[in-house]
C-alpha cells in the first residue's frame, strides 16, 4: 500500500502542472457545456451578464455570521458571474434561464478534472488490453458524470421555494418525480463519483508500482 | 502656565462636539428583497420603494437621533434567491409568498446561529385565488378532471405547485395519472401561447396575464382548494433585535401602502404598471374592490394553519427542514405598528374577507380608456353601455364581472355568459355555466353576442 501511495504522490508531484491544467480546463469546459446545453434547450442566446463581488461578499459573510459552522454552506452558494436570458415580454424583464458561475462548484469541478487527469497520466504509463482499456474509460466516465451532474449550476424561476442542483437537470428535461426523488442524494452521488475515480487512481497506481505489464498496447482511460 | 485665549474655548467646545457627533453617528443599512413580478408582495415592496414610505416612518429621535439610513432595494423573480441573500446578510428584509416564506424560516432554523422572523403579512386571498391552472385559449379542455393523462407544467416548489398537487388529488387524479413538468412562469406562459403544453399552473399574476393577452384560459382557480394564499415579510432576527423600531417602521409603511392602494385603485395600478411593467388591467383584478387580494398586514391564526399545511407538503415532496412556527412567527412588530398608527390590530385581525360573501352584489365595471372606471349595478345596463361604447368606437381597457359561484373577479371577455330571459349570469368555468343554463332555461353565449343583443337595430 505504501508503494502504491508513494507512486501516486510521485506522479502528482511530477505532473502537478498538467493536473492543474486538467482541473482548470474541466472547470471551464463544464461551464461552456452547460451554456451550450441551455442555448440548445431554450433556442436563445444569453442577453445579459452580471458580475458579483465574490471576495467582498465572502468577507462580509465571514464578518457577519456568528457561527463558523454556518459560514461554509452560505459561501458555497455565492455567485461570481450570472449569464442568462432576460425575457422582456413580461414586466420589466424576467430572467428566463441563467448559468451561474459559482466558485465553490468550480473548485469541485477543478478537483474532478485533476483526478481525471491523474487517472489518465497513470493509465498512460501502463499497458492494458482493449477490455481493460474500455473498463477504465467507462469507470472514468461514470465518475465524471456523477460528480458533474451534481454540480450543475443552471437555474430558472422554477426554484421558487427550494433551489437545488436538480433544477439544472429539470431544465434539460428530467422528470419532476425523478428529480425530486434524487434531490437529497446529491452528496451521495457526488461522493460516489469521486470514490470511483479515487479507486481507479489507486488501482492504476498499484499496477504501476508493481510494474505489472498488462497485455495490449499502451493506452489511457 | 498656558492660557487658553477666551475666544478659543468655544472653538474647542465646538470641535469636541463635532468629534462626538461623528463618533456617535451611525449609518444603518436597510436592504430589502422584493418581487416586482409578484402582485401580492407589492405593499411591502414596490409601493413602499417608489412612494418613499419607509423613509417617512423610520425613527429619527432617541437612539436614532444621529443615525443615517442607507436603504437599498433588490428585485428578484422568486423568493428562493431572496432567502440565499438573507443568509449571506446582504438583505435584512424579504418579501415573498407562502411556500418560499416557509423555506426561508426552515433554512434559517437549520443553521446554528441565524434565524428569521415572520413579522407581517402583505395580503391574502382566503380561499386561495391567485394560483390557477390555465390551458391554451383554443384548448377543448374546460375542467380539471379532463387533465388525466395530460401534460401539466408548474414552477415546482411554488405555491402554484402545491395548489396543483392538492387540486389534482381533490379531483381524484393521482400523480401517476398525469405528466408533471417543471417549468418557470415565463416558459410556461410561452408554451401555453404556443399550445405546446396541455395546461400550466402558476402563481399571481401569471394566469391573469395569459387571460388578458388572450393566450390562455383559466380552468381552475386556487380558491377551489380552500387553502388561503398569502404573502408576507420576513426579517433577520439579529437585525430585528438590534433595530426593532426600524422593523416596526417597515410594517407601518406596509400598512400605509395598503391604504394608498385602497384610496384610489385605478391610480394605484396605473402607477404600479409604470413601476413593474405588469399590465394595469391585470393589476386591477388584484387590487380593486372585489379583487383577488385583501391587503392586510395582520397575522391571523388561519395563516399559521395554512403555513403549517404548506410546510407538510414541502416536507413530503422536497424534504424541507423542520420549522418551529412559534419561534418564527411574531406579532410584536405588527402590533407595535398598529399602535403607533392608532389602528385597532385585534379588530382587523378578526376580519377575514371571503370573496364569495364580500363580492356578492358588487357592481360590474368597464375601464373606459378615456373616462376611467364606470360601474353598473346589473348586467343589462353593463352590456348596454358596452354596446354604446362599441357604437362610438371608443376604447375599453378591460371589463370586470364576477363568478356567481365563488365571487371571483373575472375579465368580462373571459367569463362564460348565460342568458336567461332578460337576466345574465357570469361564470369562471364552462361546466358550471352549462349546468346553470340547463337548470334555468338559459343559453350559454359569448360576451360579444351578449353585447350584440343591446345594439340598437336600424329602422
Amino acid at each position: 500500500m505504501n508503494r502504491t501511495l508513494s507512486t501516486l504522490w510521485q506522479t502528482m508531484r511530477t505532473d502537478w502542472r498538467a493536473l492543474a491544467l486538467w482541473g482548470l480546463s474541466f472547470a471551464i469546459l463544464a461551464q461552456v457545456l452547460m451554456m451550450i446545453a441551455l442555448m440548445v434547450r431554450f433556442q436563445d442566446v444569453p442577453n445579459y451578464v452580471e458580475f458579483y463581488d465574490w471576495f467582498g461578499n465572502v468577507f462580509w459573510i465571514i464578518q457577519s455570521t456568528p457561527s463558523w459552522g454556518d459560514i461554509p454552506p452560505i459561501i458555497a452558494e455565492e455567485w461570481l458571474i450570472e449569464i442568462g436570458f432576460m425575457n422582456y415580454d413580461y414586466g420589466m424583464g424576467i430572467s428566463e434561464w441563467s448559468l451561474n458561475v459559482i466558485p465553490s462548484r468550480m473548485v469541485v469541478l477543478f478537483g474532478l478534472g485533476a483526478l481525471v487527469g491523474l487517472c489518465r497520466t497513470l493509465a498512460r504509463s501502463n499497458t492494458c488490453s482493449l477490455e481493460e482499456r474500455r473498463g477504465l474509460t467507462a469507470a472514468t466516465g461514470v465518475g465524471t458524470v456523477l460528480v458533474s451532474m451534481t454540480n450543475a449550476t443552471m437555474s430558472w424561476v422554477v426554484c421558487c421555494a427550494a433551489p437545488s442542483w436538480v433544477v439544472g437537470l429539470a431544465m434539460l428535461g428530467l422528470g419532476v418525480s425523478t428529480s425530486l426523488a434524487i434531490q437529497d442524494l446529491g452528496p451521495l452521488i457526488s461522493g460516489s463519483g469521486f470514490a470511483v475515480l479515487g479507486t481507479l487512481a489507486l488501482y492504476l497506481s498499484w499496477t504501476k508500482s508493481r510494474g505489472l505489464r498488462m497485455n495490449g498496447v499502451a493506452s489511457h482511460a | 502656565m498656558t492660557m487658553i485665549p477666551k475666544f478659543g474655548l468655544p472653538i474647542l467646545a465646538l470641535g469636541l462636539t463635532s468629534l462626538a457627533a461623528s463618533v456617535s453617528a451611525e449609518t444603518i443599512p436597510i436592504a430589502i428583497g422584493h418581487q416586482s413580478m409578484c402582485t401580492d408582495t407589492y405593499t411591502a415592496g414596490i409601493v413602499i420603494k417608489e412612494l418613499g414610505l419607509l423613509e417617512k416612518y423610520l425613527p429619527t429621535d432617541g437612539d436614532y437621533a444621529d443615525v443615517e439610513y442607507d436603504i437599498s432595494w433588490a428585485d428578484y423573480s422568486s423568493g428562493g434567491p431572496i432567502t440565499n441573500q438573507m443568509l449571506a446578510n446582504k438583505l435584512n428584509f424579504g418579501v415573498m409568498g407562502d411556500y418560499p416564506l416557509i423555506v426561508n424560516g426552515a433554512k434559517f432554523q437549520e443553521t446554528e446561529s441565524l434565524r428569521t422572523l415572520y413579522v407581517a403579512g402583505t395580503g391574502y386571498n382566503l380561499k386561495g385565488s391567485g394560483n390557477a391552472i390555465v390551458v391554451p385559449v383554443d384548448s377543448d379542455i374546460y375542467s380539471i378532471t379532463e387533465l388525466e393523462g395530460m401534460e401539466v407544467s408548474t414552477p415546482v416548489g411554488s405555491a402554484a405547485w402545491g395548489m396543483l398537487l392538492k387540486a389534482m388529488a381533490d379531483n381524484g387524479i393521482a400523480t401517476d395519472q398525469y405528466v408533471l413538468k417543471n417549468q418557470s412562469p415565463a416558459v410556461g406562459a410561452a408554451n401555453i401561447a404556443a399550445g405546446k403544453i396541455d395546461a400550466h399552473s402558476d402563481f399571481c399574476p401569471w394566469s391573469e396575464i395569459m387571460e388578458f393577452r388572450e393566450t390562455g384560459r383559466k380552468i381552475y382557480d386556487g380558491s377551489e382548494t380552500g387553502v388561503p394564499y398569502l404573502h408576507g415579510v420576513v426579517v433577520r432576527e439579529d437585525f430585528a433585535q438590534e433595530y426593532p423600531e426600524v422593523v416596526t417602521a417597515f410594517v407601518m409603511a406596509v400598512y400605509e401602502a395598503g391604504d394608498w392602494i385602497r384610496e384610489d385603485p385605478m391610480r394605484a395600478v396605473t402607477m404600479m404598471e409604470g413601476w413593474t411593467g405588469v399590465e394595469k388591467e391585470v393589476l386591477y383584478l388584484y387590487f380593486s374592490v372585489g379583487g383577488h387580494l385583501t391587503l392586510d398586514p395582520t397575522i391571523k391564526p388561519e395563516w399559521t394553519e395554512a403555513l403549517k399545511f404548506n410546510h407538510g407538503v414541502l416536507v413530503q415532496e422536497v424534504s424541507v427542514p423542520p420549522l418551529d412556527f412559534d419561534a418564527w412567527i411574531t406579532e410584536d412588530y405588527v402590533k407595535a405598528a398598529y399602535e403607533a398608527l392608532g389602528e385597532d390590530y385585534e379588530a382587523e385581525k378578526a376580519i377575514a374577507v371571503d370573496p364569495a360573501v364580500a363580492n356578492a352584489g358588487l357592481p360590474l365595471e368597464i375601464w373606459h380608456a378615456r373616462e376611467g372606471i364606470l360601474t353598473f349595478d346589473d348586467a343589462p345596463s353593463f352590456l348596454a353601455a358596452m354596446a354604446e361604447i362599441q357604437m362610438e368606437a371608443s376604447k375599453v381597457n378591460a371589463t370586470y364581472v364576477y363568478d356567481v359561484d365563488t365571487g371571483l373577479k373575472l375579465f368580462g371577455k373571459t367569463a362564460f355568459w348565460v342568458q336567461s330571459g332578460d337576466d345574465f349570469t357570469t361564470f369562471l368555468r364552462k361546466g358550471e355555466a352549462e349546468e346553470f343554463a340547463a337548470a334555468n332555461g338559459g343559453t350559454l353565449i359569448e360576451f360579444e353576442d351578449a353585447i350584440l343583443g343591446f345594439m340598437p337595430t336600424e329602422g
